[in-house]
């Protein structure tokens, strides 16, 4: 009987931990895979009830933050891109309160969000972002150098702000070819961030 | 047996799903107005159950749970919308929202305000945009006169607004009072604002009818917010035609403190450029200033300001009734201290109290003639508290307290005679308005503002109705207010017995924003009563006066790539009774016509931000002492070509030159008449001019640190 007991409590705990895991999967999954606005809406609710449900679950807010910036590049209104930019903030504020396995993980998406945020505005936003954007991927680089997204996105941020300067950025070949070998070498769970390949083919296209 | 047994209990457990049966949850999201809702996030709460609303805003979906349920919808930009959904009703569901708090405390009624930078959807101007603006030579006040309502009084450099008096312009930062935004100049000197744009991230002017919270401005409201956390460490240095200055930023976890020091010295422009003035000592400016910012969680925030400054200098001065010259020489001393707490509790309050002091002290020597002295000393502490909450869709409250407490001493000695004076009063103050959202295109806030002034133990009340609408993109704002404002020092220090002056405002204007052109239209009537009025034999409350007019802005930056421009025009009628007029006359400070062209133009391949303005006044009224009447006589009008260019010669490199009034022009803003039996008329005229024709100025900004780029900014 004390034997049946045990099983019960091992099977109460473990199972909404596997089963929250695997719930997510085949969201995460969809959001390295919507092409549109309206697919990645489609996600974006997944991943909100997520939260909702699993409060504690760090990949429902930091995935949930990410496709807010991915939509705020895709969207045309300034007013739409402004809610979701806002929206991705809440997330990664949280975030910064919970229990995450890689805090480099989270400078970088605190950098991308900045980015996107100058991509909204440049004139008023380059200005006022640019400098808190290199210290998010600095900080991030600096927890993980081998970060292959903190990597690829430092980088391609160095190229831009080098070419608004009319230099060039002479490691921006070597940054590339780092983020593309550790992508490559990356043993992605069910539990890590998984996007970011798309900008080193995004990359290749600048050079 | 272990393993037959966790066997039997998964395969329970499985079974027992299976016999669960399926529930669907069918209907349509509509929004305020009834229209379908696309992509609405409809769920059961707590779960991860749900589906988003199609392009007829319907929805639909299956669930194993029994009994009543929780429907969630959330749409961003849309409050959520919870309703319990029982049983027997799980389909033809109607789900209607309403947009959510941020969006309707973004709405403002916007006559007579601009929002220069941060908060709010109006937003669009930054501190780079306000020192490039050509003629601003970097300073926040100099800028704010391109803006329509801003009248040119070159000769001050204060602001003067819709035909009012540059005292009836108050300044606050973090919503705590500054009592002396202005530095100390000398004679025909204009003035600049003490702090530098870059400190600070909402920038709202208000040219009239401001909100009831802020006290004793009867023409407009400059309300300052500072930068919130830095989270990145920063060190910068600067160098300048005028001075030099350096500071930095350290960040940490929760909070960053800020420190900046600034030196001024006139004397190597003045060896370039001598100028018509003549000086014994050069002017000279010592400030520092600091700030600590903490944000011990996401809802509280806690920041302290502090700034000194140190201005000396002597002006040789010639009088004009003797020609006889004197040394006119100031020491002047500044402190500013302003510290407030802000939090946002679990039940919806927003607190907000906060505690400044501001402090002057200032000795003049050979102030009026050879041999005299002249000290002022003078000090407020400002205290505040209040608190907001949206307590419906409907309904938001703001209430709070505020008291002033004011002190001034001036001492004249010459020769003769030793005179002192001194005033010790406080301005005690509830205030509260209520927002009131009556439709989604409707708003209105009523507000009222309870005043004690214990100088003369008076109370006044001034309420406040403004009205906000919204057709389709076209904001259109009316608003009524009535204000108050104790007279100037120097007529308290005479009779404290003297009323609060008066004013009653209309203001009623048109706002319209589309791709980056903006269009806005205002008119307004204001009624002034109980002024101080200097008479012969008495000094009163009997003075009184109008002003009305119209502004018009538009501002484009879509007509081409990188190149952006912007027109302000006023139109101004205002009279007035007060001081020393014996009749009821266009004040001398008031020019009918003002008009800005304002144009930018990034030039990419150069890495450089060219902006030039052009600005016109018609002329100002003077007095002339051989025709009869006041303010009988018209300057001739005011114009200014003014350029600046700003290189950005890396990102840790910024260039900012700029240049005033280009074509030379001889400005003249009055006319000064001394007795003199050789000249005609029996009057010598003299003209009140700038010191010199065109200032330049250059400076080099570097950034030290290697974590920042394109940031002037110390703080």
């Amino acid at each position: 009987m004390k034997t049946i007991k045990n099983y019960l409590c091992v099977l109460f705990f473990l199972l909404p931990i596997a089963a929250s895991a695997q719930d997510l999967a085949p969201v995460v999954q969809s959001v390295n895979s919507a092409k549109d606005v309206s697919g990645l809406i489609q996600v974006r609710s997944q991943l909100e009830r997520f939260v909702e449900a699993q409060p504690l679950q760090w990949l429902a807010d930091y995935y949930l933050a990410y496709v807010d910036v991915q939509l705020s590049f895709m969207v045309p209104s300034k007013d739409e891109k402004s809610l979701y930019l806002g929206e991705a903030e809440t997330c990664l504020n949280k975030l910064s309160g919970l229990e995450v396995p890689d805090k480099s993980e989270i400078y970088t998406l605190k950098g991308f969000r900045l980015y996107a945020l100058i991509a909204s505005d440049p004139k008023t936003n380059g200005p006022k972002y640019s400098g808190e954007i290199m210290s998010a991927y600095s900080t991030a680089l600096g927890i993980n150098p081998n970060n292959p997204r903190a990597v690829i996105l430092s980088g391609l941020f160095k190229n831009d702000m080098a070419k608004y300067m009319h230099q060039p950025y002479e490691d921006f070949q070597k940054d590339v070819d780092k983020a593309a070998a550790l992508f490559a070498a990356e043993n992605t769970t069910l539990l890590t961030p998984t996007w970011g390949k798309s900008w080193v083919d995004f990359a290749l296209t600048k050079k | 047996m272990k393993k037959k047994q966790l066997l039997i209990l998964l395969s329970f457990a499985v079974l027992m799903n299976g016999f669960a049966q399926l529930r669907t949850l069918e209907g349509k999201v509509l929004n305020e107005k009834s229209k379908p809702m696309v992509h609405a996030n409809v769920f059961i709460k707590g779960t991860i159950e749900g589906a988003t609303s199609d392009s007829l805003g319907h929805f639909s979906f299956t669930t194993r749970q029994k009994g009543e349920i929780i429907l969630c919808v959330r749409m961003l930009g849309y409050a959520e919308y919870l309703i319990q959904v029982p049983d027997n009703k799980s389909t033809a569901l109607v789900l209607k929202m309403r947009p959510d708090n941020i969006a309707l405390d973004n709405v403002v009624v916007t006559a007579g305000n601009f929002r220069l930078k941060g908060n709010g959807k109006f937003g669009k101007m930054s501190a780079v945009d306000i020192v490039t603006t050509a003629g601003s030579t970097g300073d926040l006040y100099h800028s704010l006169r391109t803006l329509p309502g801003a009248q040119m009084v070159g000769e001050s450099g204060k602001l003067f607004i819709r035909g009012g008096d540059s005292n009836e312009s108050q300044t606050y930062i973090d919503e705590m009072h500054v009592l002396s935004p202005y530095t100390t100049t000398g004679d025909n000197v204009p003035v600049r604002g003490r702090y530098s744009p870059f400190m600070f991230e909402g920038i709202n002017f208000s040219t009239g009818a401001s909100s009831s919270e802020y006290a004793q401005g009867l023409s407009s409201i400059l309300a300052l917010n500072t930068k919130d956390v830095s989270p990145i460490t920063k060190i910068g240095v600067n160098a300048s035609s005028v001075g030099m200055s350096g500071g930095g930023t350290r960040a940490f976890e929760k909070g960053s403190v800020s420190v900046n020091l600034d030196y001024q010295n006139m004397k190597p422009y003045y060896s370039l450029f001598p100028g018509r003035l003549d000086w014994i000592n050069p002017y000279q400016l010592f400030s520092g200033s600091s700030q600590i910012r903490f944000n011990p969680n996401q809802s509280t925030v806690f920041k302290t300001f502090i700034g000194y400054d140190k201005t000396t200098f002597v002006q040789q001065l010639t009088s004009l009734d003797n020609q006889a010259t004197r040394d006119f020489g100031m020491k002047d001393d500044n402190f500013y201290l302003n510290s407030t707490f802000q939090k946002m509790t679990e039940s919806g309050y927003k607190i907000f109290t906060g505690a400044a002091f501001s402090y002057k002290n200032q000795h003049i020597e050979n102030a009026v003639i050879p041999a005299d002295t002249y000290h002022d000393k003078e000090w407020e502490v400002h205290l505040k508290a209040k608190a907001t909450k949206r307590y419906t869709d409907f309904l938001r409250l703001n209430a709070g307290i505020e008291d002033f407490i004011r002190h001034d001493e001036t001492t004249y000695s010459n020769s003769s005679a030793v005179h002192s004076d001194s005033i010790n009063h406080s301005i005690g103050a509830f205030f509260a308005t209520a927002v009131l959202n009556i439709s989604p295109d409707l708003y209105a806030e009523l507000s009222e503002r309870m005043e004690y002034t214990s100088i003369n133990n008076l109370w006044n009340s001034n309420p406040r109705l403004a009205l906000s609408y919204n057709l389709k993109g076209v904001h259109f704002s009316a608003i009524v207010g009535k204000y108050t404002q104790l007279p100037e020092n120097k007529y308290l220090l005479l009779d404290q017995n003297l009323l609060a002056g008066q004013c009653l405002q209309y203001v009623g204007g048109m706002y319209y924003e589309k791709k980056d052109k903006v269009y806005r239209i205002e008119t307004y009537y204001k009624k002034y009563t109980d002024l101080a009025l200097q008479e012969p034999a008495t000094l009163n409350s009997e003075g009184y006066g109008y002003s009305k007019g119209v502004d018009v802005f538009f501002n484009d930056r879509a007509l081409f790539k990188n190149f952006e421009y912007m027109l302000a025009y006023s139109f101004n009628l205002s009279k007035r009774k007060y001081q020393d007029y014996t009749e009821l006359s266009t004040p001398q400070f008031a020019s009918t016509h003002n008009a800005t062209v304002s144009i930018k133009y990034n030039l990419q391949s150069l890495k450089s931000i060219l902006g030039i303005t052009n600005r016109f006044a018609s002329g100002r009224p003077y007095h002339d002492p051989t025709k009869e009447g006041i303010m009988n006589s018209t300057t001739g009008f005011y114009n200014s070509v003014d350029m600046s260019l700003t290189y950005l010669a890396s990102k840790r490199v910024i260039i900012y030159a700029s240049a005033t009034n280009l074509l030379g022009r001889q400005n003249v803003y009055n006319y000064n008449y001394t007795a003199d039996a050789n000249s005609p008329g029996g009057y010598r005229k003299v003209p009140v001019i700038d010191s010199s024709n065109r200032f330049f100025y250059i400076g080099i900004f570097i950034t030290l640190s290697g974590k920042t780029a394109y940031d002037v900014s110390n703080f």
